[in-house]
Protein backbone atom coordinates (compact mmCIF):
# COMPACT_ATOMS: atom_id res chain seq x y z
CA UNK A 1 0.00 0.00 0.00
CA UNK A 2 1.35 3.71 -0.93
CA UNK A 3 0.66 6.61 0.92
CA UNK A 4 1.86 9.24 -0.87
CA UNK A 5 2.40 12.87 0.88
CA UNK A 6 1.59 16.20 -1.10
CA UNK A 7 4.14 18.76 0.52
CA UNK A 8 2.08 22.22 0.92
CA UNK A 9 3.44 24.05 4.13
CA UNK A 10 1.19 27.29 3.28
CA UNK A 11 0.24 29.59 5.85
CA UNK A 12 -3.33 28.80 7.36
CA UNK A 13 -3.78 32.51 7.08
CA UNK A 14 -2.59 32.98 3.90
CA UNK A 15 -6.26 33.43 2.20
CA UNK A 16 -7.31 35.91 4.25
CA UNK A 17 -3.72 37.71 4.24
CA UNK A 18 -4.21 37.79 0.77
CA UNK A 19 -8.31 39.03 1.06
CA UNK A 20 -6.45 42.08 3.41
CA UNK A 21 -4.48 43.43 1.03
CA UNK A 22 -6.93 43.75 -1.48
CA UNK A 23 -8.92 45.37 1.20
CA UNK A 24 -5.80 47.44 2.03
CA UNK A 25 -5.42 49.03 -1.77
CA UNK A 26 -9.34 49.72 -1.57
CA UNK A 27 -9.00 51.55 1.04
CA UNK A 28 -5.46 52.95 0.30
CA UNK A 29 -6.89 54.01 -3.69
CA UNK A 30 -9.70 55.97 -1.87
CA UNK A 31 -7.51 57.89 0.72
CA UNK A 32 -9.18 56.57 2.97
CA UNK A 33 -7.73 55.85 6.90
CA UNK A 34 -8.88 52.56 8.81
CA UNK A 35 -8.37 51.80 12.45
CA UNK A 36 -9.42 48.80 13.72
CA UNK A 37 -10.66 48.94 17.12
CA UNK A 38 -9.96 45.50 19.09
CA UNK A 39 -10.68 44.70 23.13
CA UNK A 40 -12.61 42.82 25.44
CA UNK A 41 -16.11 43.06 25.79
CA UNK A 42 -17.42 45.95 27.65
CA UNK A 43 -14.56 48.41 27.63
CA UNK A 44 -16.18 51.15 26.30
CA UNK A 45 -15.35 50.85 22.21
CA UNK A 46 -19.02 51.64 20.81
CA UNK A 47 -19.17 54.52 23.94
CA UNK A 48 -15.85 56.12 22.50
CA UNK A 49 -16.73 55.94 18.67
CA UNK A 50 -20.43 57.45 19.89
CA UNK A 51 -18.86 60.52 21.47
CA UNK A 52 -16.38 60.44 18.36
CA UNK A 53 -19.23 60.23 15.80
CA UNK A 54 -20.19 63.40 17.82
CA UNK A 55 -17.70 65.45 17.39
CA UNK A 56 -15.90 63.99 14.36
CA UNK A 57 -18.68 62.73 12.19
CA UNK A 58 -19.34 64.89 10.06
CA UNK A 59 -15.67 66.74 9.78
CA UNK A 60 -13.75 63.74 9.01
CA UNK A 61 -16.33 61.78 7.42
CA UNK A 62 -16.32 58.80 9.47
CA UNK A 63 -17.62 55.51 8.06
CA UNK A 64 -17.99 52.63 10.53
CA UNK A 65 -18.12 48.45 10.59
CA UNK A 66 -19.09 46.56 13.59
CA UNK A 67 -18.24 43.03 14.36
CA UNK A 68 -20.48 41.34 17.20
CA UNK A 69 -21.30 37.44 17.57
CA UNK A 70 -25.38 38.35 17.91
CA UNK A 71 -26.81 41.27 17.38
CA UNK A 72 -26.42 44.67 15.70
CA UNK A 73 -26.93 46.41 19.02
CA UNK A 74 -23.77 48.42 18.15
CA UNK A 75 -24.08 49.56 14.58
CA UNK A 76 -27.81 50.74 16.06
CA UNK A 77 -26.45 52.88 18.87
CA UNK A 78 -24.34 54.22 16.62
CA UNK A 79 -26.48 55.09 13.82
CA UNK A 80 -28.52 57.27 16.12
CA UNK A 81 -25.30 59.38 15.78
CA UNK A 82 -24.58 59.65 12.34
CA UNK A 83 -26.21 60.20 8.96
CA UNK A 84 -23.83 57.67 7.14
CA UNK A 85 -24.77 53.96 6.75
CA UNK A 86 -23.47 52.01 10.22
CA UNK A 87 -22.28 48.35 8.42
CA UNK A 88 -23.47 45.54 10.66
CA UNK A 89 -21.57 42.16 10.75
CA UNK A 90 -22.96 39.65 12.52
CA UNK A 91 -20.37 36.72 12.62
CA UNK A 92 -22.76 33.95 13.97
CA UNK A 93 -20.93 33.09 16.24
CA UNK A 94 -17.24 33.38 14.83
CA UNK A 95 -15.03 35.10 17.54
CA UNK A 96 -13.29 37.86 15.62
CA UNK A 97 -13.91 39.72 12.11
CA UNK A 98 -12.23 38.27 9.04
CA UNK A 99 -11.05 40.67 5.76
CA UNK A 100 -13.43 38.48 3.62
CA UNK A 101 -16.15 40.45 5.74
CA UNK A 102 -14.50 43.37 5.84
CA UNK A 103 -14.49 43.23 1.86
CA UNK A 104 -18.05 42.61 1.81
CA UNK A 105 -18.80 45.63 4.33
CA UNK A 106 -16.70 47.72 2.08
CA UNK A 107 -19.53 47.22 -0.58
CA UNK A 108 -21.78 49.04 1.19
CA UNK A 109 -20.04 52.21 2.24
CA UNK A 110 -19.53 54.97 0.06
CA UNK A 111 -15.68 55.50 0.02
CA UNK A 112 -15.88 58.01 -2.26
CA UNK A 113 -17.22 60.20 0.81
CA UNK A 114 -15.57 58.54 3.32
CA UNK A 115 -11.68 59.73 4.75
CA UNK A 116 -11.81 58.13 8.34
CA UNK A 117 -12.98 54.35 8.81
CA UNK A 118 -13.37 52.49 12.08
CA UNK A 119 -14.03 49.03 12.01
CA UNK A 120 -15.16 47.26 15.90
CA UNK A 121 -14.15 44.23 16.10
CA UNK A 122 -15.65 41.65 17.69
CA UNK A 123 -15.11 42.14 21.84
CA UNK A 124 -12.25 39.43 22.46
CA UNK A 125 -8.64 40.01 23.35
CA UNK A 126 -7.02 36.71 21.82
CA UNK A 127 -8.59 36.25 18.27
CA UNK A 128 -9.08 39.68 16.37
CA UNK A 129 -4.79 40.08 17.10
CA UNK A 130 -4.58 37.29 14.25
CA UNK A 131 -6.81 38.59 11.79
CA UNK A 132 -5.43 40.91 9.09
CA UNK A 133 -8.31 42.98 8.14
CA UNK A 134 -7.09 45.31 5.88
CA UNK A 135 -6.54 48.52 8.44
CA UNK A 136 -4.26 50.97 8.24
CA UNK A 137 -3.40 50.54 12.16
CA UNK A 138 -5.24 48.61 15.10
CA UNK A 139 -6.08 50.27 18.44
CA UNK A 140 -6.55 48.15 21.52
CA UNK A 141 -9.20 49.94 24.03
CA UNK A 142 -9.27 48.46 27.39
CA UNK A 143 -10.06 49.95 30.59
CA UNK A 144 -9.21 50.58 34.27
CA UNK A 145 -11.74 48.13 35.38
CA UNK A 146 -9.88 45.08 33.69
CA UNK A 147 -6.83 45.12 35.68
CA UNK A 148 -3.05 46.46 34.84
CA UNK A 149 -2.03 43.00 33.92
CA UNK A 150 -4.20 42.72 30.71
CA UNK A 151 -0.92 43.62 28.59
CA UNK A 152 1.28 41.18 29.77
CA UNK A 153 -1.83 38.43 30.12
CA UNK A 154 -3.15 38.90 26.43
CA UNK A 155 0.33 40.38 24.44
CA UNK A 156 -0.24 39.63 21.19
CA UNK A 157 -3.25 42.06 20.76
CA UNK A 158 -1.27 44.78 22.31
CA UNK A 159 2.17 43.77 20.27
CA UNK A 160 -0.09 43.88 16.92
CA UNK A 161 -1.83 47.18 18.18
CA UNK A 162 -0.01 50.13 17.17
CA UNK A 163 -1.86 52.43 19.89
CA UNK A 164 -3.43 51.93 23.16
CA UNK A 165 -6.56 53.75 24.36
CA UNK A 166 -7.23 53.55 28.36
CA UNK A 167 -10.65 54.32 28.49
CA UNK A 168 -13.03 55.17 31.95
CA UNK A 169 -10.81 56.85 33.26
CA UNK A 170 -13.55 58.48 35.31
CA UNK A 171 -13.61 55.49 37.61
CA UNK A 172 -10.26 56.00 38.94
CA UNK A 173 -10.89 57.46 42.39
CA UNK A 174 -13.29 54.60 42.48
CA UNK A 175 -10.83 51.89 41.69
CA UNK A 176 -7.24 50.43 42.82
CA UNK A 177 -6.19 50.57 39.55
CA UNK A 178 -2.49 51.53 38.96
CA UNK A 179 -2.40 53.48 35.89
CA UNK A 180 1.61 53.37 35.55
CA UNK A 181 1.60 49.91 35.90
CA UNK A 182 -0.80 48.94 33.58
CA UNK A 183 1.26 51.61 30.90
CA UNK A 184 4.35 49.80 31.91
CA UNK A 185 2.88 46.44 31.45
CA UNK A 186 1.98 47.78 27.89
CA UNK A 187 5.23 48.90 27.10
CA UNK A 188 7.00 46.13 28.41
CA UNK A 189 5.56 43.56 25.80
CA UNK A 190 5.07 46.76 23.30
CA UNK A 191 7.55 49.30 23.48
CA UNK A 192 6.51 51.58 20.97
CA UNK A 193 2.51 51.98 21.51
CA UNK A 194 1.20 55.11 22.12
CA UNK A 195 -1.39 55.85 24.70
CA UNK A 196 -4.49 58.14 25.31
CA UNK A 197 -6.19 58.21 28.14
CA UNK A 198 -9.83 58.63 27.86
CA UNK A 199 -13.23 58.60 29.94
CA UNK A 200 -15.63 58.34 26.76
CA UNK A 201 -18.66 59.02 29.07
CA UNK A 202 -17.24 62.08 30.45
CA UNK A 203 -15.12 63.49 27.56
CA UNK A 204 -12.13 63.64 29.55
CA UNK A 205 -8.91 63.12 27.49
CA UNK A 206 -11.15 62.69 24.11
CA UNK A 207 -9.48 65.96 22.90
CA UNK A 208 -6.01 64.42 22.40
CA UNK A 209 -7.79 61.64 20.75
CA UNK A 210 -9.91 63.89 18.26
CA UNK A 211 -6.54 65.65 17.68
CA UNK A 212 -4.76 62.21 16.72
CA UNK A 213 -7.58 61.25 15.02
CA UNK A 214 -7.35 64.74 12.59
CA UNK A 215 -3.54 64.43 12.45
CA UNK A 216 -3.88 61.09 11.10
CA UNK A 217 -6.48 61.69 8.72
CA UNK A 218 -4.42 64.84 7.31
CA UNK A 219 -1.46 62.14 6.88
CA UNK A 220 -3.51 60.21 4.71
CA UNK A 221 -3.70 63.07 2.60
CA UNK A 222 -6.70 64.65 0.32
CA UNK A 223 -9.33 62.32 -1.44
CA UNK A 224 -7.74 61.42 -5.07
CA UNK A 225 -9.87 63.09 -7.86
CA UNK A 226 -11.88 60.35 -9.63
CA UNK B 1 -11.34 30.36 20.71
CA UNK B 2 -11.06 30.75 16.58
CA UNK B 3 -10.01 27.06 16.33
CA UNK B 4 -12.97 26.13 14.07
CA UNK B 5 -12.27 29.21 11.84
CA UNK B 6 -9.01 27.87 11.19
CA UNK B 7 -9.96 23.87 11.24
CA UNK B 8 -12.16 25.29 8.33
CA UNK B 9 -9.83 26.82 6.46
CA UNK B 10 -7.51 23.50 6.57
CA UNK B 11 -10.26 21.86 4.88
CA UNK B 12 -10.49 24.55 2.57
CA UNK B 13 -6.97 24.43 1.52
CA UNK B 14 -7.26 20.80 1.38
CA UNK B 15 -10.32 20.88 -0.87
CA UNK B 16 -8.89 23.58 -3.21
CA UNK B 17 -5.73 21.13 -3.51
CA UNK B 18 -7.33 17.71 -3.98
CA UNK B 19 -10.04 16.11 -6.37
CA UNK B 20 -12.78 14.52 -5.11
CA UNK B 21 -11.93 11.00 -5.35
CA UNK B 22 -8.57 12.22 -3.94
CA UNK B 23 -10.23 14.15 -0.74
CA UNK B 24 -12.25 10.54 0.30
CA UNK B 25 -8.44 8.73 -0.16
CA UNK B 26 -6.71 11.59 2.49
CA UNK B 27 -5.97 9.88 5.30
CA UNK B 28 -3.75 12.48 7.55
CA UNK B 29 -3.44 16.43 7.53
CA UNK B 30 -0.39 17.81 8.78
CA UNK B 31 -0.70 21.07 10.10
CA UNK B 32 2.17 23.01 12.47
CA UNK B 33 0.75 24.78 15.24
CA UNK B 34 3.49 27.34 17.07
CA UNK B 35 3.56 27.97 20.53
CA UNK B 36 2.51 31.64 19.86
CA UNK B 37 0.35 31.03 17.32
CA UNK B 38 -2.50 31.90 19.49
CA UNK B 39 -4.02 28.50 18.80
CA UNK B 40 -5.13 25.90 21.42
CA UNK B 41 -4.21 22.22 19.99
CA UNK B 42 -6.43 20.31 21.74
CA UNK B 43 -9.24 22.14 20.57
CA UNK B 44 -7.62 22.64 16.90
CA UNK B 45 -7.33 18.92 16.96
CA UNK B 46 -11.10 18.08 18.04
CA UNK B 47 -12.46 20.97 15.01
CA UNK B 48 -10.79 18.76 12.57
CA UNK B 49 -11.55 15.30 14.02
CA UNK B 50 -15.08 16.55 13.96
CA UNK B 51 -14.78 18.30 9.73
CA UNK B 52 -12.78 15.44 8.35
CA UNK B 53 -15.35 12.77 9.46
CA UNK B 54 -18.08 14.40 7.50
CA UNK B 55 -18.39 14.51 3.44
CA UNK B 56 -16.11 15.45 1.36
CA UNK B 57 -13.55 13.65 3.38
CA UNK B 58 -13.48 9.91 4.88
CA UNK B 59 -10.89 8.94 7.29
CA UNK B 60 -8.52 11.66 7.01
CA UNK B 61 -6.89 12.10 11.26
CA UNK B 62 -5.30 15.28 11.76
CA UNK B 63 -1.54 15.46 12.74
CA UNK B 64 -0.83 18.40 14.74
CA UNK B 65 3.39 19.06 15.33
CA UNK B 66 3.98 21.96 18.10
CA UNK B 67 6.89 24.39 16.86
CA UNK B 68 8.32 27.42 18.46
CA UNK B 69 7.24 30.85 17.40
CA UNK B 70 3.88 32.02 16.01
CA UNK B 71 3.71 29.62 12.62
CA UNK B 72 0.39 28.19 11.73
CA UNK B 73 0.67 25.90 8.59
CA UNK B 74 -0.84 23.63 6.55
CA UNK B 75 2.02 21.57 6.17
CA UNK B 76 1.10 17.91 3.93
CA UNK B 77 -1.83 16.15 3.13
CA UNK B 78 -1.35 12.29 2.86
CA UNK B 79 -2.98 10.21 0.47
CA UNK B 80 -4.18 6.66 0.27
CA UNK B 81 -5.17 5.44 -3.25
CA UNK B 82 -4.92 1.63 -2.67
CA UNK B 83 -2.38 1.23 -4.73
CA UNK B 84 0.65 -0.96 -3.89
CA UNK B 85 4.16 0.17 -3.35
CA UNK B 86 5.75 -1.47 -6.67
Amino acid sequence: MAVRTIEVRERVMARNDELAATVRERLRKAGVLALNLVSSPGSGKTTLLERTLDRLGEELDIAVVTGDVQTQNDADRLARRTSRLVQAVVTGGACHLDALQVDSALDSLDLDRTRLLFIENVGNLVCPASWDLGESAKVVVFSVTEGEDKPVKYPKVFQQARYAVLNKIDLLPHLQFNLDEAVGNARQVSPELRFFFTSALTGEGMDQWYAFLREQVRAVGPIPAM
Amino acid sequence: MHELSVALEVCRMAEERLSPPQLSQLVAVGVEVGDDAGVEPENLRFCLETLLAAPPFARARPVLTRLPGDALRLAYLEIDDGRSDD
